[in-house]
């Protein structure tokens, strides 16, 4: 019988990380919806916003709002040179969505040896946001920089949703997701909204980048844990639905702060696996697509 | 007109087919031979050593160390006339820390470079997946890493790794001696080296007059290992042994800030000291690391070396040896790794150089012969049956105070 305050308490960190998976995870969606393209390099957004927020604010000596916000600009410029430089020259060729797709599996590669070699090989890390803390409650403790991951998902996402349903680019953009030949038609730039949903996409990465470096290191090898798991996320959500990720990132959080807790820390990656196996087999179209359209 | 007459009857088909034939063949026989001479040659100019290093993945930070300090013996050598007059040339592989790319890496040194010997990284998995084709190949292998584990394996790997027994020693020892924490919690990864630790850490702890209340296991790119402290701090665990290197180490300091748990210490195994630094930070003055002497002080190589052994004036040459040109080209970057690269390098150009071979057996045995060797890392001293250099204990537990390494009292 598992200690239930272990439990808990793994499951307020474990919705910590997961709500990171979550942000990575729209971040596929958001791409994947403009083009159907699947952007492997996704987990490299996250390592650049917390490696970049890091030598801003060591060797530039800037306050970590400005650093957070220049690093998520600079992220943001890098998935737009992204998208001009190698998406867009071979999606206007006519290459394959596989070709493309490898492509940014190959850019999330170059682009950490670039890290290795500009920025170092040394894992790095800043303070909390909010100096001091945790906060106790009772036996369960709660790190501050938590709440700054929770409050700034939080915004974030509904930042988004005011973007996708309440403004014109944004209903274009969700245009271009269910039919891009019909959007093209109505004189929507198909090829401005994908390099809108690269920039969106980076900027969310970094964003998420930023907010977890505090509570563990960041260093130029932290993508590909990250970008496995937010795959994992948009997949449980139903690859495609940005709400669907967010929740299946928290969903996958939860579920691997569990299985160490009862199996110990070498099944955290077998639940990952587990659940999107089983979300595969038995909810082709993600685990809240299933529900809503049951519903 | 007369004039040189053209003969009437040329050569036939068969033979234009023929004599074509003869020279392609003729033409290809010469080029081979211009290749193989040509490959000879290059064989005859330099003295290859081959390394398999995870310059990508967990193993990063301190195999980037370990190529940088092999590099840094090799100039040393070459601005001297290298090794038996031939130029000392560093092939290095990158693993990405995993031992299926060893094996290619190793593969591809063997076959395709030719390598005199290999001087490889601590990625000891990887180590030990090509021990065994290696030493069929009778090439010696120096490692960063412990010994492969069958004895016909062994008999050509050459460790510069202190014994994984020592770091338990030097850290056992100072909680014994230092402190009132008599319950630790053991933190390992899935490596040999952390699993080699483990046994010893297990069957050390009731010398040392200490209880290992709790074993708990974590992977190096975990997110966060909050579960398993937890666990350590409810069986009441004092101090967190960590075996295992790598940024994980950041990460269990913050977790322990971020439970809360004001009281507990962090141990943290050999590693660079950038991550100390940055763990230093998080946690102050209840992280502690263990380095050797070379990694410690900050004043410059003679301060370095005069924490070595004061009454060891060839240490001290040594570690000065090495300092200096290292200061000048990586300033304050850690030495710990860098060192024993170092040293192995020179000590395998002292065997090569009493064996007056660059064959595999003669550097073998050279090694075996050279007896005690003062190194800027530790002191080496290799016999025939003695694969692991490193006999007595290096390390010193270590603090950050002001932000610099200092052998803590």
């Amino acid at each position: 019988m598992p200690d239930l305050i272990q439990l808990a308490q793994a499951l307020v960190n474990g919705v910590g990380v997961g709500l990171v998976y979550g942000l990575v995870g729209i971040g596929f969606c958001v791409i994947y919806n403009a083009s159907g393209i699947v952007n492997f390099a996704q987990g490299v957004f996250v390592m650049l916003g917390g490696m970049l927020a890091h030598t801003l604010l060591t060797r530039a000596g800037l306050p970590m709002p400005v650093a957070a916000v220049l690093a998520t600009v600079i992220v943001a410029a890098i998935g737009v040179a992204i998208q001009l430089l190698v998406v867009s020259p071979m999606w206007q060729r006519g290459t394959s969505m596989f070709a493309i797709i490898l492509a940014t599996l190959a850019v999330q590669i170059m682009i950490e040896r670039i890290t290795i070699l500009s920025l170092g090989d040394q894992p790095r890390t800043y303070d909390n946001f909010t100096p001091g803390g945790p906060l106790r409650l009772g036996p369960i403790t709660i790190d501050y920089q938590l709440f700054w991951v929770l409050g700034g998902g939080a915004l974030m996402v509904a930042a988004l949703w005011l973007f996708f349903t309440r403004t014109r680019i944004g209903r274009a953009l969700r245009a271009c997701s269910q039919n891009a030949e019909a959007a093209a038609l109505l004189g929507i730039p198909v090829g401005r909204m994908l390099l809108l949903s690269f920039a969106l996409s980076a900027a969310l990465g970094s964003a998420a980048g930023i907010l977890i470096t505090p509570t563990q290191y960041t260093a130029y090898s932290i993508d590909g844990p990250f970008g496995v798991n937010g795959f994992i996320a948009a997949i449980i959500g139903g690859f495609g639905s940005a709400p669907g990720a967010l929740a299946g990132g928290i969903l996958l959080g939860a579920a691997q702060a569990v299985a160490v807790v009862l199996f110990g820390a070498g099944y955290r990656n077998v639940a990952a696996l587990v659940i999107m196996l089983l979300v595969l087999l038995l909810f082709p179209s993600g685990v809240f697509n299933a529900t809503r359209s049951k519903a | 007109m007369t004039g040189a007459q053209w003969p009437t009857e040329g050569p036939n088909k068969d033979q234009v087919k023929e004599m074509y034939m003869s020279l392609k063949t003729t033409l290809l026989a010469t080029a081979i031979a211009l290749a193989a001479t040509a490959q000879a040659a290059r064989a005859e100019d330099s003295f290859k050593i081959g390394s398999a290093l995870g310059l990508t993945g967990y193993a990063a930070t301190g195999d980037r160390n370990w190529r940088d300090g092999l590099q840094l013996a090799a100039d040393a050598l070459n601005a001297k006339g290298g090794i038996l007059g031939r130029k000392v040339e560093i092939i290095v592989e990158d693993n990405r820390s995993q031992p299926q790319d060893a094996v290619v890496a190793y593969r591809k040194m063997l076959s395709s470079d030719q390598v005199n010997a290999f001087d490889s990284g601590c990625v000891s998995a990887g180590n030990m997946a090509a021990a065994s084709f290696v030493a069929r190949a009778q090439v010696p292998m120096l490692l960063c890493s412990i010994l492969p584990q069958k004895p016909e394996e062994q008999a050509w790997a050459f460790s510069f790794l202190p014994p994984p027994t020592f770091e338990i020693d030097a850290r056992y020892g100072y909680l014994r001696d230092r402190t009132q924490i008599r319950k630790v919690g053991l933190l390992i990864d899935p490596t040999p080296y952390s699993q080699l630790m483990k046994g010893f850490a297990t069957r050390l702890a009731p010398q040392y007059g200490l209880e290992i209340v709790a074993e708990e296991t974590y992977k190096p790119d975990d997110s966060d290992v909050n579960v398993q402290l937890g666990r350590m701090n409810a069986a009441g665990a004092g101090a967190v042994v960590k075996l295992g290197q790598g940024g994980s180490t950041v990460t269990v300091a913050k977790n322990i800030r971020q439970l809360g748990l004001d009281k507990m210490v962090l141990m943290a195994s050999t590693d660079d000291g950038g991550i100390f630094k940055s763990a230093s930070e998080v946690l102050g003055d209840r992280f502690y690391f263990i380095g050797s002497a070379v990694q410690f002080g900050d004043a410059g190589p003679s301060e370095k070396a005069a924490n070595a052994d004061k009454s060891n004036g060839a240490a001290k040459a040594a570690i000065d040896a090495f300092l200096t040109p290292w200061v000048a080209k990586y300033g304050d970057r850690d030495t710990g790794q860098a060192s024993r690269a170092y040293d192995s390098v020179m000590l395998l150009a002292k065997a090569a150089t009493a064996a007056n071979s660059v064959a595999g057996p003669a550097i073998k045995d050279a090694i075996e012969r050279v007896g005690a060797y003062n190194g800027a890392g530790a002191v080496y001293d290799f016999s025939d049956k003695q694969h692991v250099g490193i006999t007595k204990n290096p390390y010193f537990v270590g603090q950050f105070v002001n932000g610099r390494p200092t052998v803590s009292k």
